[in-house]
């Protein structure tokens, strides 16, 4: 408890204090100026890569959640050629270093002009956190009998109809878990932000607190911290809120070998 | 008659099935499997900014394999592996256990375990960054005024203690993970098995070994490899807190490969990924061939 804790109560400490050498100086003085600063300062550009953030990681967990509902229904509902072998491949694929593909990337949005675009970050992403999204939506619809589609297909519903009206109700806790793995994943990710987007236009916050700096070379850790208690904050809310639906995300998406 | 009607059922089946497959196989393919595709012939050439595209066939390997930087690099991120997918494993493990067992808080307690896990990498490294802090930071304070150590210690100035600051933030960052997987495990273990050797008088020692350790093995497996596989492509940490220093001598595979990037050098940033992508794969293939993912499916 104590050692999970205590860098983020750190990060709050210093995020309210004047001065970051409180520890030996003996001088401590709280202040919510930090927090000011990184959310009205217009140099520091943080409200501009929270925006993008929110943007980048909302897109795309909503596009992943949509395309592996449709993928998990078939692999669940089907009888066809390459049912295990694509989602074995699709995970296998996901275990790839980023960095074994971010530089062709770079090559290839450069010539379509997707350099720093939201597109740049939402297309990679997308691909990255399918296998778990797929695997996760295919353990909870394996869970719902198929007499209920079947019932569904006599009365002449069609696929789509089945998946929406059926499938995707009772297994919303599962596709809840999914998009929420998604939206954090995609929050987190930094080589992909760094190599494939420029500036304060498409940076999203671990770009935009990695590459933090002081006019005059020192840290600003006051500023930094409280930027990143801001970033922090909602993840670690939606954490612990949801952490039923987290836990059984990561456990269905990994254990469920 | 029969068969030709449940081949046309099949055959239509099938149709709608890829299609409903296709969104996922595009994107994985579109920018997954041929980007790698691409690296894999781009490392063949030689590819600068001061100098017109070649193909050199294997020289860019060549000149990796005997460059003193990419060894480092190597050596570095497979000790960084080892040694914090250990600790990772045994703190895991320990916290796992611990959370299996009845006592008030326990749901408060598995919470905020979770913590770490949600604050994004960067953020977290920051974070230690300033902990680390030279002259105020509250690790030398600590050490300091505790006595453990008599003068601030340098952190992230010195290779040594560096490597143990990369692996400490690690380890807080990711611990959790393990601690999730391996409480999932734990609690498909049926209890009755552990109240009959409690009768049959094994000792809480005896429990774990002959009970809890052999039936957690196959998701301690699966932890193993998920974070073998992630911890080897360390980047984000190296890249806030110490930016491959001192001298270099914290650069990672992924961290050497970015600088090649970054630097207008695409062939021999490509040879760099393609070699960490053969090292992820052979893993992988362990994963796919351990994992039972027919078992899963069918």
């Amino acid at each position: 408890m104590f050692f999970a804790l205590t860098p983020f109560l750190w990060m709050i400490v210093i995020s309210v204090t004047t001065e970051p050498d409180f520890l030996i100086t003996g001088n401590v003085s709280y202040t919510f100026q930090n927090y000011r600063n990184v959310l009205t300062s217009p140099s520091l550009n943080f409200p501009a890569y929270l925006k993008n953030s929110l943007i980048v990681s909302s897109v795309t967990a909503l596009i992943v959640t949509i395309i592996t509902s449709f993928s998990a229904y078939a692999v669940t509902r089907f009888r066809f050629p390459g049912r295990v072998a694509i989602p074995v491949a699709v995970l296998a694929l996901s275990m790839f270093p980023q960095i074994s593909i971010v530089g062709y990337l770079f090559r290839l949005f450069s010539d379509f002009g997707l350099t720093n675009t939201y597109a740049a970050l939402i297309l990679p992403y997308t691909a990255w956190t399918t296998p778990i999204a797929l695997w996760i939506n295919m353990s909870y619809f394996f869970q719902i009998p198929t007499d209920l589609d079947k019932a569904a297909l006599v009365d002449g519903a069609g696929r789509v109809k089945v998946l929406f009206k059926i499938i995707l109700p009772l297994a919303l806790p599962g596709v809840f878990s999914a998009f929420l793995l998604v939206f954090i994943m995609s929050f987190n990710e930094f080589l992909f932000a760094l190599m494939l987007t420029i500036d304060h236009s498409a940076q999203t916050i671990p770009v935009g607190i990695a590459l933090f700096q002081g006019i005059h070379g020192e840290i600003p850790w006051g500023n930094l911290m409280a930027a990143s208690a801001v970033s922090s904050v909602p993840l670690v809310a939606l954490t612990l809120l949801f952490q039923k639906y987290i836990v059984s995300g990561l456990m269905s998406g990994s254990v469920k070998a | 008659m029969h068969s030709k009607l449940l081949k046309q059922i099949n055959s239509r089946e099938t149709v709608i099935a890829l299609l409903f497959l296709f969104p996922v196989i595009a994107f994985s393919a579109a920018f997954i499997l041929f980007p790698i595709f691409g690296t894999f012939v781009n490392s063949m050439y030689r590819d600068v900014s001061y100098l017109p595209r070649a193909f050199i066939g294997l020289d860019n390997y060549s000149s990796a394999l005997t460059s003193t930087g990419f060894w480092r690099a190597t050596v570095f991120t497979l000790l960084f592996a080892a040694v914090a997918v250990l600790l990772e494993l045994f703190l895991g493990l320990l916290f796992a256990l611990l959370l299996n067992e009845k006592f008030r808080g326990r749901g408060v307690l598995r919470a905020a375990v979770l913590i770490p896990w949600a604050i994004p990498t960067i953020i977290a490294g920051r974070t230690w960054q300033v902990m680390y802090q030279y002259s105020y930071g509250v690790i030398n304070f600590i050490f300091t005024s505790s006595g453990v150590a008599e003068n601030n210690i340098n952190w992230l100035g010195t290779s040594y203690s560096a490597f143990w600051a990369i692996v400490l933030a690690d380890v807080w960052k990711t611990t959790p993970f393990v601690v999730i997987i391996l409480l999932a495990g734990l609690q498909a273990i049926p209890g009755d098995l552990y109240k009959q050797a409690k009768v049959d008088g094994a000792t809480m020692v005896k429990r774990f070994t002959k009970i809890t350790l052999p039936l957690l093995s196959p998701v301690i497996l699966v932890a193993v490899i998920f974070r073998t596989i992630d911890s080897l492509r360390i980047f984000d940490l190296v890249y806030v807190l110490t930016g491959g220093g001192p001298g270099g001598t914290t650069q990672t595979l992924s961290y050497i490969g970015y600088q090649h990037f970054n630097n207008d050098q695409f062939g021999m940033g490509s040879t760099i990924s393609v070699i960490m992508f053969a090292i992820s794969f052979a893993i992988t293939i362990v994963y796919i061939k351990k994992g039972n993912f027919k078992k899963g499916i069918n």
